[in-house]
């Protein structure tokens, strides 16, 4: 049984019932009320996501300003359970057009039932393709007024296609420029030591489409991975021309993907949903180039007095340059006073985090900014109480750079009427975890 | 909602009255917009009802609005009709002839729509109009009709089971499962054939049969040819019935991983986590093959891991720390991937600490600790004292902990309180490994104040270790001297126990100073209400008064280094855990029966019914073979020593041999008793003396049952009283309360009362027979019955005892009024006695 969910709950953060669907009668009227005096008014709140009540399992996830709770009276699988909480949020994020939150919810609670009935049938999972839902469930989301687009409205179909060889799209799409968007948004995850040393490091990446493309066209992927390229070289029997050859740890696609091609050829070739999807996860641990160094020394002098030095260095081409670069340096809760200066962006002392928040909206590359701060602390009665030293973060995007190396080098559509197609590429690289510890 | 609920209800009131009203005007419009002033109010209803005002009051004025083409106004009519119908069972039939009319709508989308709604009444009495339409439903043209009905057979069947049956819905089910083109049809049918078949299997022979048949085969291949086209969800179900498929030989085994390997690929978790399943349990018997499962699965686990929210994150992990515990040398080179985030919620960090504990082997360890230290100085407490804990954990698991130790003794000098107290503990069991680290831990744990300990476990472990290296530590007997003399502050028995086995210890290496301590702590230990510290300080004092030397070979005797610490879980637990991969039981970590089955879930509540109360009808001779060797095994104890208490010999016999004790009890019992406290002294030849020189070293002063109880009155009972647990309650009720008194229990009766059958055989010793007896650890409740010798009078007893404030409340009903006084002191002196020995 993979779910096999009793009901279905929304709950906002004082414990208001938003939605509420109770699939199956095993399970009382009044599992809100459990949830709410055994999980919500506890300091059991956030200490773990399954949580056992008498004999029914809770399972909630937060998502903005809403608990979906799920509850079960079966030993169900958690992981499909959580999966489909995701898979029913995005579907409707696609209805609404944009956030998933507690207004959002309020006025589309009559979509959101029918949904609910919709994807889920006695407690097991069905459709949650909103290619598919859109077909036949075609009310259109109220939309916030600050959501950027206007939705198409999806063509009323009275005769159901709802299954078919390719469940991910429809046909007869027609466009009348055909073009394909391909975002690489890599995020790298950083442990560093206070030597120095990287601890633990590593790039999760994925892969993001959106296709206006007509009719059911076939699409192939080159990167420059090293399973791809090997296979390439020894199909033509030359060796790889120049560059890097990136190793994959490894991959996960969208179920578009012809996995068995994938296997065999050791190419990326599909038939892509209409619109916005993730085609491909990654995740590699090996040759990452981190785009930053931080160089952080921190002086305690006396008791009530520390000097904070910190070097960020961008090791990236000189041509480029990250943006939205926010370092946070934390400092002792009893800090009364600071005084610093940077070569490069704004720094403010920030009590609420117990962090020198230092924000440089253009970092370019190649660069070695510094801040270096002075800090007054109120000595306090319980002495010898050490800090203990939270790592720095920090926070950035570094547009045309990817963080593994990885590069697009084709991207070949094929449809049976021949079209031309414009293809564009972008690169980012976000920070992920980014930790120093100082 | 509001303070003020009068105001609120009259709203509430006036608003689903209003809306009633508003509904009825429309029921009839034909006037264009009329859909629209409808589908306000519907939703105006829907979210009352969302909220949880009770709205079924529209039931009737809905049913007259829902004849309308407009498919969102019907759904939501179908959604307050589903919600509705189980309450309103004679309005729900209503709503039948809409719902039927709709079950035949030319549009496939109404009539799925109007069957799932059907089927979603759940009102028995209506089963009868399901049929028909159900079996049309799963002969439809169209595949989202033929989902619907395949679910809806399904809800029919928890209606009523047999009108199911009947109709010969399994057998549909069962056809179009292998045969519909539509994988989500084939889905459904597997789903509610599983469910339907395991719950007919109880009762019929055939249900079970077929529902081994899913896992055969023909079965198992024609899923896993289509597996390609099924949902991700459906991919899951399907992928845990070839779970449990047994293949006839290797190459079948190596025929479904080849063809299941791409779904190692899958974006979704479930999907990943549901391969891994099948593929580890398909070669199980491969030792080796087993292994590179192991290896081909950890990448895509991993992925899993990082990509995702962090409850994803954890559903995963939790499958994965089932895997690294089971084969860690397997994951110890990806020992980084379970470095904690500083920002990673406190679930996953504890997962992520007890791998990192299981994978650490000679080439990893330094890394990992020196990681685990970073995390000791956590903002996090409870993770801080985790990763101290895992510290420990590999200095046990280790072989060379030269550099652990220094670490562990590190967290001492940091001066925090969570981490010395966690160090202490740890420093404790490594010397329980590792004796030879004694001298250096030793200095450093010498150096700690006892007075800046204050966490039971931590204090006891420090407490282990001045007793344990007394002679190592200069101030031992004066530590221990202090403590003993804030006895009645230590709230915790542990630190309690440890305290009196510590200063024993500290006294057979360094007498002179410590017997002052010992003595102290003996008084005190005796005194304790707390029935192991008074048992221990009891067995200690014996013990010396026999031989000293004996006592030392007991309580000091060489010891051997622990090798191995055993572990908690059970492999038949964790073989049972790893049989239910991809569920609840992993994150849970043990079995589903231990959280599905009822019995499993928690302790008995304490009951108040007499009709609920565990043990019920003392009648006697069935347990009595049990209750003799509990009592003998206590008593052994008792007799060899109490001859030497200054006390009038009168009481104990008294007790044991009072006239109105009758049966075949006492004698079986008495006669082994008083034959075991005189072969033991006699075998011993311990004369009164030396125990008396005991007392004077320690400077002991027993007054131990010394206490004078009040003496039994006139009043007789007749020992042989019956009655009848029914009378007994029947009585109950009838009776008014006469009396209701409140005593205190001596700490001797409460200690006696670990065996509850103990009181009830003395109560009976006395007259007072048990009827039913029940309860837990602190409170324990009786309830008792006598009668007047030679007299009908009964009376009947119930009394609570706290074990913990050491008082009992008593309840008196009696047919004789008069005379509940003079029982109840009747009553009042046996309880007294109770423990006494």
């Amino acid at each position: 049984m993979p779910v096999a969910a009793s009901a279905v709950y929304f709950l906002n953060l004082r414990g208001d019932v938003l939605i509420n669907r109770l699939y199956r009668d095993d399970v009382g009227g009044n599992m809100v009320d459990a949830f709410r005096t055994h999980i919500m008014q506890t300091k059991e709140l956030g200490t773990c996501p399954v949580k056992q009540i008498g004999g029914c399992s809770f399972f909630y996830m937060r998502i903005s300003n809403v608990y979906i709770v799920i509850v079960v009276s079966t030993n169900a699988n958690v992981a499909c359970a959580f999966k489909f909480v995701v898979e029913a949020v995005a579907l409707f994020k696609s209805y609404f057009g944009g956030a998933f939150d507690e207004d959002a919810i309020r006025n589309n609670f009559v979509l959101i039932y029918e949904l609910l009935d919709e994807i889920m049938d006695f407690g097991y999972p069905q459709n949650l393709s909103p290619e598919i839902l859109k077909l036949y469930i075609t009310q259109e989301g109220v939309r916030s007024p600050f959501s950027s687009k206007a939705s198409e409205r999806p063509v009323p179909n009275a005769t159901l296609q709802v299954t078919g060889a390719v469940g991910w799209r429809r046909e007869g799409l027609v466009y009348k420029k055909n073009e394909v968007f391909l975002d690489i948004v890599e995020s790298v995850n950083l442990l560093m030591s206070s030597k120095g040393v990287v601890l633990r490091c590593d790039v999760t990446g994925k892969i993001l489409m959106k296709c206006f493309l007509s009719g059911m066209p076939d699409l192939k992927l080159g990167l420059n991975d090293k399973i791809g390229l090997e296979k390439e070289s020894q199909l033509k029997s030359r060796p790889t021309k120049s560059g890097k050859t990136i190793e994959l740890d490894d991959v996960t696609f969208h179920q578009c993907v012809n996995l068995t091609r994938f296997n065999s050829e050791k190419t990326v070739s599909f038939v892509p949903p209409d619109g916005e999807f993730e085609l491909m996860k990654y995740r590699i641990t090996e040759g990452v180039n981190l785009p930053f160094k931080v160089l952080p020394t921190i002086k305690e002098l006396g008791r009530t007095r520390m000097e904070v030095n910190v070097k960020v260095k961008s090791v990236f081409g000189a041509k480029m340059f990250a943006l939205g670069v926010v370092i946070k340096i934390p400092v002792p809760k009893q800090t009364a006073k600071t005084s610093f200066t940077v070569t490069s962006g704004r720094a403010k002392y920030n009590a609420a985090i117990d962090c020198l928040v230092w924000k440089i909206r253009k970092f370019p590359g190649q660069t070695e900014p510094t801040l270096s701060a002075e800090i007054e602390l109120i000595s306090t009665m319980t002495e010898k109480k050490s800090w203990t030293r939270p790592p720095i973060q920090m926070e950035f995007q570094v547009p045309m750079f990817t963080a593994s190396g990885l590069r697009v080098r084709f991207l070949k559509v094929w449809e049976k009427s021949g079209y031309n197609t414009v293809e564009w590429v972008r690169y980012i690289t976000k920070a992920g975890s980014y930790e120093i510890r100082c | 909602m509001n303070d003020d609920r009068g105001y609120v209800n009259f709203n509430e009131k006036s608003e689903v009255s209003d809306l009633k009203l508003q509904l009825r005007q429309l029921a009839g419009s034909r006037a264009p917009g009329t859909d629209d002033s409808k589908r306000d109010l519907f939703k105006k209803v829907i979210s009352n009802m969302t909220i949880g005002i009770d709205v079924s009051s529209l039931f009737g004025e809905m049913v007259m609005c829902s004849a309308t083409s407009d498919i969102v106004l019907k759904k939501m009519c179908y959604l307050y009709v589903g919600n509705y119908a189980k309450v309103n069972p004679d309005l729900a039939l209503l709503t039948i002839n809409f719902l039927q009319r709709d079950c035949k709508d030319q549009d496939p989308m109404i009539r799925g729509l109007a069957l799932r709604s059907l089927c979603s009444l759940r009102v028995a009495n209506l089963v009868e109009y399901l049929v028909g339409p159900l079996g049309s439903g799963l002969k439809d043209n169209n595949s989202y009709v033929r989902t619907v009905a395949v679910i809806g057979v399904l809800k029919l069947y928890h209606i009523s089971a047999t009108t199911c049956i009947d109709a010969d819905f399994p057998e549909t089910l069962k056809h179009l499962m292998l045969n519909d083109q539509d994988t989500q049809v084939v889905a459904n049918c597997l789903s509610a054939l599983q469910e339907i078949w395991t719950l007919e299997s109880t009762t019929s022979e055939e249900a079970a049969r077929e529902r081994e048949n899913l896992h055969s085969k023909p079965y198992v291949y024609y899923f896993l040819n289509r597996i390609k086209e099924f949902s991700e969800w459906a991919q899951c179900l399907v992928m845990e019935l070839v779970a449990k498929y047994i293949p006839s030989d290797n190459s079948e085994i190596f025929d479904i991983m080849n063809l299941l390997e791409d779904r190692l690929q899958h974006a979704n978790g479930a999907v990943v986590l549901a391969t891994t399943k099948v593929f580890l349990h398909l070669t199980l018997s491969m030792a080796d093959v087993h292994q590179q499962v192991y290896e081909r699965i950890k990448a895509p686990l991993l992925t899993q891991v990082s990509s995702g929210s962090p409850e994803q994150s954890y559903a995963i992990l939790s499958h994965l720390h089932l895997l690294v515990m089971r084969a860690p040398y397997i994951f110890s080179s990806d020992y980084k991937h379970f470095y904690c985030q500083y920002n990673e919620p406190s679930y996953v960090k504890k997962l992520k600490l007890e791998m990192l504990t299981a994978v650490a082997n000679e080439s990893n360890t330094y890394e990992i600790v020196t990681e685990l230290c970073e995390y000791a100085a956590n903002v996090d407490i409870p993770i801080a004292r985790e990763s101290i804990r895992a510290v420990g954990k590999i200095a046990l698991q280790q072989y060379d902990v030269n550099a652990i130790v220094d670490r562990l003794l590190q967290f001492l000098e940091m001066e925090k309180d969570y981490v010395t107290s966690e160090a202490l503990v740890l420093v404790k069991d490594l010397l329980r490994k590792y004796p030879q680290w004694s001298q250096d831990c030793i200095a450093v744990v010498g150096n700690i104040s006892s007075n800046n300990v204050q966490e039971p476990k931590a204090k006891a472990a420090l407490i282990w270790m001045l007793g344990e290296y007394s002679q190592d530590m200069h101030d031992a007997p004066y530590v221990l001297e202090s403590l003993v003399e804030n006895w009645d502050e230590e709230h915790s028995a542990e630190v309690r126990l440890h305290l009196l086995t510590a200063v024993m210890k500290c006294f057979f290496k360094r007498p002179p100073e410590t017997q002052k301590a010992l003595g102290a702590a003996l008084a005190a230990g005796l005194a304790d209400f707390h029935q192991d510290v008074h048992d221990r300080a009891l067995f200690y004092y014996r013990l010396l008064q026999y031989n000293v030397s004996v006592a030392e070979s007991v309580v000091n005797p060489p010891k051997q280094a622990v090798s191995v610490f055993a572990d908690t879980q059970s492999s038949e637990v964790k073989d049972r855990i790893f049989d239910e991969f991809n569920s609840l039981s992993v994150v849970y970590q043990k079995p589903s029966y231990m959280f599905t089955d009822k019995e499993h879930r928690g302790t008995l509540e304490f009951s108040d019914e007499l009709g609920n109360l565990s043990i019920n009808a003392e009648t006697g001779d069935s347990v009595v073979p049990a209750q003799r060797v509990e009592e003998n095994d206590k008593d052994l104890l008792l007799s060899t020593t109490e001859k030497d208490d200054v006390r009038d010999p009168g009481s104990n016999g008294s007790a044991y041999n009072a006239p109105s004790y009758n049966g075949s009890v006492p004698s079986a019992t008495s006669q082994p008793l008083a034959d075991l406290a005189f072969s033991s002294t006699g075998a011993t030849g311990q004369a009164p003396a030396p125990g008396l020189a005991i007392d004077d070293l320690l400077g002991l002063d027993f007054s131990v049952g010394t206490a004078t109880t009040p003496s039994p009155p006139p009043l007789t009972l007749n020992p042989k009283a019956v009655l009848d647990p029914g009378t007994f309650q029947q009585k109950w009720r009838q009776l008014p309360i006469s009396l209701s008194e409140e005593y205190s229990l001596s700490p001797l009766g409460i200690a006696s009362l670990v065996t509850p059958n103990a009181l009830l055989r003395h109560m009976q010793s006395h007259s007072i027979q048990c009827i039913a007896s029940g309860g837990q650890s602190p409170n324990f409740k009786f309830f008792f019955f006598a009668q007047k010798a030679e007299e009908a009078s009964i009376y009947l007893v119930e009394c609570i005892i706290n074990t913990s404030s050491a008082k009992s409340q008593i309840k008196i009903k009696a047919d004789d009024q008069s005379s509940s006084q003079a029982f109840s002191t009747l009553f009042q002196s046996a309880l007294s006695k109770f423990g006494l020995p």
